[in-house]
């Protein structure tokens, strides 16, 4: 049992996503519990990949590619997983803010907490404060991922952050903020209930949020 | 203090040589910066303003930028803009929304058969009128510096970073091929460049690291991109150009690589994640530096401040040469024009040989 799931956790670390779904389909065919194989394999995997990436070990690429051998393993476990089980451990909301066209730390982000069992809802760049407050209205959820790498654009995390306030939505959904010219100071000061200064930060700090909800 | 423009006092700071005084660089400065100087508006198109500008501020050279990619972002007046726009209306036509031709928003070269069907002969077609039409209007003494040659972040813009991250461990292969091809028209644009004596050299500008390090592993920036500069380098000392770089980022894992692709300059040493100081003494005797007041200094911070921080790199960095002073990136137009000034004039003040500051 041990051997099929170290198996997995080494494809996905190695990046190996053509094999990735042989792998977990022999799992399942030798009896293994699926929702083990998504923590005790493929979750963890990613854990390892994202302690690497924040060692500077691996890169992006790297990183990349594991997740994406990850999701495929994911997509076969998934139909033998338990309602409970399938469920993601929170619904996240990422976008970079108004202004801003830049988006690769937001994807590597994205991308991570994907790999952490979180369902992401990447709206993408360039995103005002009425739209994403329509959108934290409209999809509830557990947390919104701020981004920006312009120290013209960090003020509009503050709007949003404001406006969330002004709506009574603040105490719905906790704001983790991020990107080049943010740091904690900032983030304290803007009143966000997290900074991460990478993608490895981002996903620790989700699961802590996610730990304090449940 | 000698405001006149001399490139020999830069290419003397190249060469780690003291001169009269530490001299000033950048390779971007908002035009709405140079108006204020000046006193009256300086425009894109304002040629002999932007030369004036340049000279009176006491600049050694001025930066004009002949590559297939304006650098930072990709505007309108981008050539491969129009290229990709016409591209995108013959695909798709009565299509009007500018981000579907923007390659910061859109990728074009995804898998193999995009290669071919990309313009690259149009995309070839660099326009240098403007740098043979500020041949007669510089001073004597002024030269001018090409910003060409980027590769990397056009590569992986051809082909969206997330695709241009996966295919380099999945079909290395054909990220090979674009940036063979980038490199290409790049290579060609340098030879027309090489042919005009008032270009003393060649400024890279090439975000290859984040903060935390580079973008892509050392050994794949070594095999794919700096094998290239490395060529660049030598076809630019060949032609007695010196060679430049900008990157963004924190370089101190590639700073060897760099300096043995022959790098002669290397600019801003991002402050936000590279301490000038400690550079200047682990690689300051083999590479020139120029920067690095931060911007976010530039855009938040005091005159004071900035006139203490100008006095600290002058301190740590200017004896002995290999030293320019200037910003952490460029000088965009939201900083604030009397930072800019308070920048300029206390490298001006105290940037005389010797350096006297303690």
């Amino acid at each position: 049992m041990a051997d099929h799931l170290n198996t997995i956790k080494g494809a996905v670390i190695g990046g190996k996503h053509g094999e990735i779904k042989g792998l977990v389909q022999q799992a399942l065919d030798a009896g293994l519990d699926p929702g083990g194989i998504v923590n005790d394999a493929l979750i963890a995997a990613m854990d390892v990949v994202g302690k690497d990436f924040g060692d500077g070990k691996i890169f992006v690429p790297e990183m990349l590619v594991s997740a994406v051998t990850m999701k495929a393993g994911l997509e076969v476990v998934k139909p033998h997983l338990a309602g409970g089980e399938s469920q993601s451990r929170g619904t996240i909301i990422m976008a970079t803010v108004k202004g801003d066209l830049h988006d690769i730390g937001k994807n590597l982000v994205s991308m991570m907490l994907e790999g952490a069992g979180f369902k992401v809802m990447d709206l993408g760049v360039d995103l005002n404060v009425d739209k994403l407050i329509d959108q934290v209205k409209a999809l509830q959820p557990d947390i919104l991922g701020l981004s920006a790498l312009l120290t013209t654009t960090m003020p509009e995390m503050q709007k949003v952050i404001g406006e969330l306030k002004a709506q009574g939505l603040r105490d719905r959904v906790k704001v983790l903020v991020g990107g080049a010219p943010v740091d904690r100071a900032f983030a304290e000061k803007i009143g966000a209930d997290g900074y991460g200064a990478n993608a490895t930060e981002a996903v620790e700090l989700a699961r802590r949020f996610a730990g304090a909800k449940a | 203090m000698n405001l006149m423009p001399d490139f020999n006092r830069f290419l003397a700071a190249v060469r780690h040589k003291e001169t009269d005084r530490v001299p000033l660089g950048e390779i971007l400065i908002d035009y709405s910066i140079q108006s204020q100087f000046l006193g009256r508006p300086v425009a894109a198109d304002d040629l002999p303003g932007q030369v004036e500008f340049w000279s009176k501020a006491g600049y050694d050279f001025m930066p004009i930028t002949v590559s297939m990619m304006s650098p930072g972002k990709v505007t309108e007046e981008s050539g491969i803009t129009r290229v990709l726009k016409e591209m995108v209306l013959r695909e798709k036509p009565g299509t009007t929304d500018p981000k579907a031709w923007n390659l910061e928003f859109t990728s074009f070269i995804h898998e193999r058969p995009d290669l071919d069907k990309f313009p690259w002969e149009a995309a070839a077609d660099i326009d240098f009128s403007k740098l043979h039409a500020v041949k007669e209007l510089l001073p004597e003494g002024m030269k001018v510096i090409a910003i060409s040659g980027k590769i990397f972040t056009l590569t992986w813009m051809l082909m969206g970073f997330n695709n241009f991250a996966l295919k380099l461990v999945l079909d290395e292969s054909l990220v090979a091929e674009v940036f063979e091809r980038v490199a290409t028209i790049q290579f060609k644009a340098l030879e027309t460049i090489f042919g005009m004596d008032h270009v003393a050299g060649v400024w890279v500008v090439d975000d290859v690291a984040f903060g935390t390090g580079p973008m892509i592993s050392p050994a794949a920036l070594k095999k794919h991109v700096f094998s290239w500069y490395k060529k660049v380098g030598d076809r630019c000392h060949e032609n007695s150009r010196i060679f430049l770089m900008h990157s963004d980022g924190d370089l101190s894992v590639l700073m060897d690589d760099l300096i043995a692709m022959g790098l002669d300059v290397i600019q801003p040493i991002d402050p936000s994640c590279m301490d000038m100081a400690k550079v200047k003494k682990q690689w300051g005797d083999r590479i020139c530096l120029i920067g690095n007041v931060s911007n976010e200094l530039l855009r938040s911070g005091s005159t004071p401040q900035i006139e203490a921080r100008v006095k600290e790199l002058l301190r740590d960095a200017a004896p002995g040469g290999g030293f320019a002073l200037g910003s952490g990136n460029s000088v965009p137009n939201w900083a604030k024009y009397e930072n800019y000034t308070a920048m300029r004039e206390t490298c001006l003040k105290h940037g005389s040989y010797p350096i006297s500051i303690r």
